[in-house]
C-alpha cells in the first residue's frame, strides 16, 4: 500500500516538473496527487508504525538504490506533504500567470522539483543518493528565491543563500564521505555500537545546522526568506529549515555522537531561541522578522533534541523522551503555523505592495480573513494556549521540569533552559503584538494600505486549512501524540513502550474549555458592539489640532525598550535629525538593525580574504622571468632546508 | 688520470658562463652556448677513456652534433627569419649579471665542498661546474628578456645537469640519455617556429609583452 501510495506520489511530482511551465491546471492537479499521496504514505507510515523499505536493483552512480520510510521520515513527510500542496495552491494566485508571466511557469517547475527532492531526501537511506537529493532540493531552491531576479536585492539574497548551502553542502560531504570510509560502504543504517563515528557528529552539525538555520550559523536566512516569494518563504521557513532538523534528527539516532553533543545542541537551541526573537523584534521588515522568528522556533526545536541527547548521555533518561517529542511536535507546529504566517504576510505583500511595517496599518477593515488569520498564526508561535504552539512547547518544559526535578546532572541546566525558553515565549509575544498592532490596528499609515484589499479565494483556503490544523493540533494533541512517540521510538528504541503524558489529555480537555469560553466572550462582545453599545471616536491626540496618521506608535518605538535591552547583539542604527529652533524645518528619524553576524564578523573576515589574496594574486603578473626566479628561490629554499636541516 | 684535463674542459665551461654572461649580441650568445656544448660532449671521451665503450662513443658524438651544429643552426634560422634586433634586452645588466655569475661560481664551488660526494667525484670539478651552469642557465633565463636569449638560458640550464648526468654515465641507459637530447633538440625546434609566431603576432619578441596573455 505505502510502495502505491509513493509511485503515484514521485509520478504526480514528475508529472508536474514536465508540465510545470506549460500547463498551470495539469501542474496542480500533479502536486496535489503527489504530495497528497506522499501525506497519505506518511500517516500510513505513523499510525501502523512499520517501516516500508525498497531494495531496487538499479544502481544510480554506481550505488544500489535503497529506500526506507520509517515513522521518523514519515514525520517529516506529512509536514511536506500538507506544505506542498498548500503552498501550491496559493502560488497559482500569489504568483499567477497574469501578474509574473515571465516567472510564473519557472516558479511552477521548481516548485514540483524542490518538492520531489525534499521527499527523496526524507526517504533517502545511501549515503550517496542522500547528498545528491540535498543538492538538488538546494538548487529547486535557490531559484525559486530568485524568482523576481531583476531586483539586486533578490539576486544578492539569492547569492547570499547559494554560498551558505553550499558550505553546508561541502561539510556534508565531509560527514557523509568520512562516515563512508569508515564503514565501507554508503548505506545508512542503525550504526549506534560503533563508537569511533561519534566524531562524525560535528561535521553533521555545522552541516545540517546551517540548513537549519541554527544562530550563528543563520546568517543567509533572514535576507532569503524575505526576499523570495511568500509560497517560497512558506514553504523554505515551514519545510526545508526542518530538512537541517531532520537529518540532525536522524544521524544522531542512527550514529553515536560526542559526550558533550547533548549540552552543545541544546545551547546552540537556547542562543538561537533567544536572539532569534531579539532579532525579530529589532526588524521593521514584516517578512524578515517572521524569518527571525524562524530561527527561534529551530532554537525550541534544538532544545528539545539537545536534551533528548543528554538523557540518552545519562542512561535514557525518561524526560528526554518528553523533550524530543516537543520538539517533534514542534515541527510539525512551526511548519504549520510559519507557513500559514507567511501566506497571510504575502496576502498583505499582495495587497499594498510593500513589506515595510511602517507603511501598513489598519489592514483589520480591509482584510478581515487575512488579519484574523494572521492573528491566530501569531498567537499559535507565542505559545499560547489553545493552539499547537502551546502543546509542543508545553511537552518541552514538561521534559525540561522533569529533568529539573530528577536532581541529576542536567538539573541545573534544565532549569536555565526553561526560563529561557519562557523568556523567548514572552519576547515572541511582544514581537507579535507588535506587528498586529502596526499592520492590522490603528489607521493606514500610507496610500497602499489604505487601498488594500483582501485576496482571492485560492489564498484564503490554504491559510483557513492552515489555521484549522493549529487549531486542531491544540484541541486534540491527544490524537497526534501516537505519531510523535512513533517517531521517537524510531530515535531511540530503548524508550520504546513508555505511555504517553499524563496531561495531555488534560491539556486537551483545558483547551477545549478554553475556546468555548472565548467563544462566548466573542460573541457577547459582539453584542455588545451591534448593540450601539459601543462607539467609535478618535483616540486622545494628545491636544495637536491635526492629527495624522504618522502619529501612531511604529514598529521601531513600540519594541524600543526591548531593543535597548538586546542593543549589545542587536546593534540597531540610529539616523536623527532633530528639531531645532523655534520654527523648525524638518526632523527626520530612522532606525535600522543589521544582521549583526554577516556584518560585523563574516563581512570584515570576507574582507581581509579579499585582501590577502589580491595580495598575494600580484605575484601572478604573466612575466615568465619573475615565475623562473620564484622557481629559483623556492629551490634555493629547499636546499638550504635539506643542507641545514641534514643535522636533525 | 685525465682529471686534470677534466677540469680544464670544466673549467673552460666555467669561463664560457661567464662570457654568456657578459656578451650582449646575441650571435655571440649562441657561439658560446654552442661552443660549451662542444666542450661538454668531449667530456665522456676524456673521463675514462679506458672503458670507453660505443655507447659512451654514441652519447658524445650526438651531443656534440646536437648542441654544437643543430641546435645553433636552428636558433640563427629562426633569428634571421624572425628578423630579430641582434641586440639584447636585459633586464638584469651586463656587469650585475656578471657578478651574479662570478658569486654563483664561487658559491658553487663552496657548495660542492659540502656535498656529501662519492670520494672519486670530490677531486673533480664536475659538480661546481654543474651548479655553477645551471645558476647561469637561470640568471639568463630571469635577467634577459628576448625569446632566443631565454633558449640559450635554458640550454645552459641543460648543460648543467647534463654535467651532472656525467657522473652516472655508465648507470644511465643510453635511451635515456639520447632522449633527453632529442626533447631538447625538438624544444628548440618548436621554439624557433613559435619565436617567428611571436614575432608575427606581437611585433616584438619581447617576452615581457607576453603578460597581455594572463587571464
Amino acid at each position: 500500500m505505502v510502495s502505491l501510495l509513493l509511485a503515484t506520489a514521485a509520478m504526480g511530482m514528475l508529472l508536474s516538473i514536465l508540465l510545470g511551465s506549460r500547463a498551470p491546471k495539469a501542474w496542480f492537479a500533479g502536486v496535489l496527487v503527489g504530495a497528497g499521496t506522499a501525506f497519505g504514505a506518511a500517516v500510513l507510515t505513523l499510525v501502523s508504525g512499520e517501516v516500508w523499505r525498497l531494495h531496487s536493483g538499479v544502481r544510480v552512480g554506481g550505488e544500489f538504490i535503497h529506500l526506507q520510510l520509517d515513522a521518523l521520515s514519515a514525520l517529516f513527510l506529512a509536514l511536506l506533504g500538507v506544505i506542498g500542496s498548500l503552498g501550491a495552491w496559493y502560488g497559482r494566485e500569489y504568483w499567477s500567470e497574469a501578474a509574473h508571466p515571465r516567472s510564473a511557469g519557472a516558479g511552477r517547475a521548481w516548485w514540483s522539483v524542490l518538492v520531489l527532492c525534499l521527499g527523496l531526501v526524507l526517504v533517502a537511506a545511501n549515503g550517496l543518493h542522500f547528498l545528491m537529493a540535498w543538492e538538488l532540493f538546494t538548487l529547486a531552491a535557490y531559484f525559486l528565491v530568485t524568482l523576481s531576479r531583476h531586483s539586486r536585492v533578490v539576486r544578492d539574497a539569492g547569492w547570499l543563500y547559494l554560498v551558505a548551502s553550499h558550505v553546508a553542502v561541502l561539510s556534508l560531504f565531509a560527514f557523509f564521505g568520512m562516515l563512508a570510509a569508515r564503514t565501507g560502504g554508503w548505506e545508512l543504517g542503525p550504526m549506534r555500537d560503533r563508537v569511533e563515528l561519534a566524531p562524525l557528529f560535528w561535521f553533521a552539525l555545522v552541516g545540517f545546522g546551517l540548513k537549519a538555520g541554527m544562530f550563528p550559523l543563520h546568517v543567509w536566512l533572514p535576507s532569503a526568506h524575505a526576499n523570495a516569494p511568500s509560497h517560497v518563504s512558506a514553504m523554505l521557513s515551514g519545510m526545508t529549515l526542518k530538512i537541517g532538523i531532520y537529518g540532525l534528527v536522524r544521524f544522531t539516532g542512527w550514529l553515536p555522537v560526542p559526550e558533550s553533543a547533548g549540552w552543545v545542541v541544546a545551547g546552540l537551541g537556547l542562543v538561537s531561541a533567544v536572539l532569534g526573537v531579539a532579532f525579530a523584534l529589532g526588524q521593521h521588515d514584516l517578512k524578515r522578522l517572521l524569518a527571525y522568528h524562524s530561527v527561534e522556533n529551530i532554537g525550541i526545536i534544538l532544545i528539545g533534541l539537545g536534551f533528548a541527547l543528554v538523557a540518552v548521555a545519562q542512561g535514557n533518561a525518561a524526560w528526554g523522551r518528553l523533550a524530543l517529542a516537543g520538539g517533534l511536535l514542534h515541527v510539525w507546529n512551526h511548519g504549520l503555523f510559519k507557513s500559514l504566517l507567511f501566506f497571510a504576510a504575502g496576502s498583505v505583500l499582495h495587497a499594498t505592495g510593500t513589506r515595510e511595517m511602517s507603511r501598513l496599518g489598519g489592514l483589520w477593515r480591509v482584510m478581515p480573513w487575512t488579519a484574523s488569520l494572521f492573528a491566530l498564526g501569531a498567537a499559535a508561535i507565542s505559545g499560547l494556549p489553545p493552539l499547537n504552539g502551546f502543546v509542543s512547547e508545553w511537552l518541552v518544559f514538561l521534559g525540561l521540569l522533569e529533568a529539573a526535578l530528577a536532581h541529576r546532572a542536567a538539573a541545573w541546566g534544565a532549569v536555565m533552559a526553561a526560563i529561557l525558553l519562557g523568556l523567548t515565549g514572552a519576547l515572541a509575544l511582544a514581537c507579535f503584538v507588535k506587528v498586529c498592532g502596526v499592520v492590522f490596528l490603528g489607521a493606514p499609515r500610507s496610500a497602499a494600505a489604505a487601498h488594500a484589499h483582501e485576496s482571492g479565494p485560492s489564498m484564503r483556503g490554504p491559510m483557513l486549512v492552515l489555521g484549522a490544523a493549529c487549531l486542531g493540533i491544540g484541541l486534540a494533541p491527544v490524537v497526534f501524540w501516537p505519531a510523535v512517540s512513533r517517531a521517537v521510538d524510531v530515535w531511540n528504541p530503548s524508550w520504546a513502550g513508555a505511555e504517553s503524558p499524563t496531561g495531555l489529555p488534560a491539556l486537551g480537555m483545558f483547551h477545549v474549555g478554553l475556546l468555548g469560553v472565548a467563544a462566548v466572550l466573542a460573541v457577547w462582545l459582539w453584542r455588545r458592539v451591534q448593540g450601539g453599545v459601543v462607539t467609535r471616536a478618535l483616540t486622545w491626540d494628545c491636544g495637536y489640532v491635526l492629527p495624522t496618521t504618522a502619529m501612531q506608535y511604529t514598529a521601531g518605538s513600540f519594541a524600543r525598550i526591548i531593543n535597548e535591552w538586546f542593543a549589545w547583539i542587536l546593534r540597531p542604527v540610529h539616523h536623527e535629525e532633530r528639531s531645532m529652533g523655534s520654527f523648525p524645518a524638518r526632523a527626520s528619524f530612522s532606525e535600522h538593525t543589521p544582521e549583526t553576524v554577516l556584518e560585523y564578523a563574516l563581512e570584515p573576515a570576507a574582507r581581509m580574504v579579499m585582501q590577502v589574496s589580491r595580495t598575494v594574486r600580484r605575484l601572478q603578473h604573466g612575466r615568465v622571468q619573475a615565475y623562473l626566479l620564484y622557481l629559483l628561490v623556492g629551490l634555493g629554499a629547499l636546499a638550504a632546508l635539506v643542507l641545514l636541516g641534514n643535522g636533525t | 688520470m685525465s682529471g686534470g684535463t677534466l677540469n680544464l674542459l670544466i673549467g673552460l665551461a666555467m669561463g664560457l658562463n661567464l662570457l654568456a654572461l657578459g656578451s650582449s649580441r646575441l650571435p655571440s650568445l649562441i657561439r658560446s652556448m654552442s661552443l660549451q656544448g662542444v666542450v661538454l660532449g668531449l667530456m665522456p671521451l676524456l673521463m675514462e677513456p679506458e672503458r670507453l665503450d660505443w655507447r659512451v662513443v654514441a652519447v658524445a658524438l650526438a651531443t656534440m652534433a646536437g648542441k654544437g651544429i643543430v641546435i645553433p643552426w636552428l636558433l640563427r634560422r629562426a633569428m634571421r627569419a624572425a628578423n630579430i634586433e641582434r641586440e639584447l634586452q636585459p633586464f638584469l645588466g651586463y656587469v650585475p649579471s656578471l657578478l651574479l655569475g662570478a658569486g654563483g661560481t664561487i658559491a658553487a664551488v663552496a657548495l660542492a665542498q659540502a656535498l656529501p660526494l662519492l670520494p672519486e667525484h670530490a677531486g673533480t670539478l664536475l659538480v661546481p661546474g654543474a651548479i655553477a651552469s645551471m645558476l647561469t642557465g637561470f640568471i639568463l633565463l630571469i635577467g634577459r628578456a628576448k625569446a632566443i636569449s631565454q633558449v640559450c638560458g635554458y640550454l645552459i640550464l641543460e648543460n648543467g645537469i647534463y654535467l651532472f648526468g656525467l657522473l652516472l654515465i655508465h648507470s644511465t641507459p643510453l635511451l635515456l640519455e639520447s632522449g633527453i637530447l632529442l626533447d631538447v633538440t625538438v624544444g628548440v625546434f618548436v621554439t624557433g617556429i613559435i619565436v617567428d609566431r611571436i614575432q608575427r603576432a606581437f611585433d616584438s619578441l619581447d617576452t615581457r609583452k607576453l603578460t597581455t596573455l594572463r587571464e
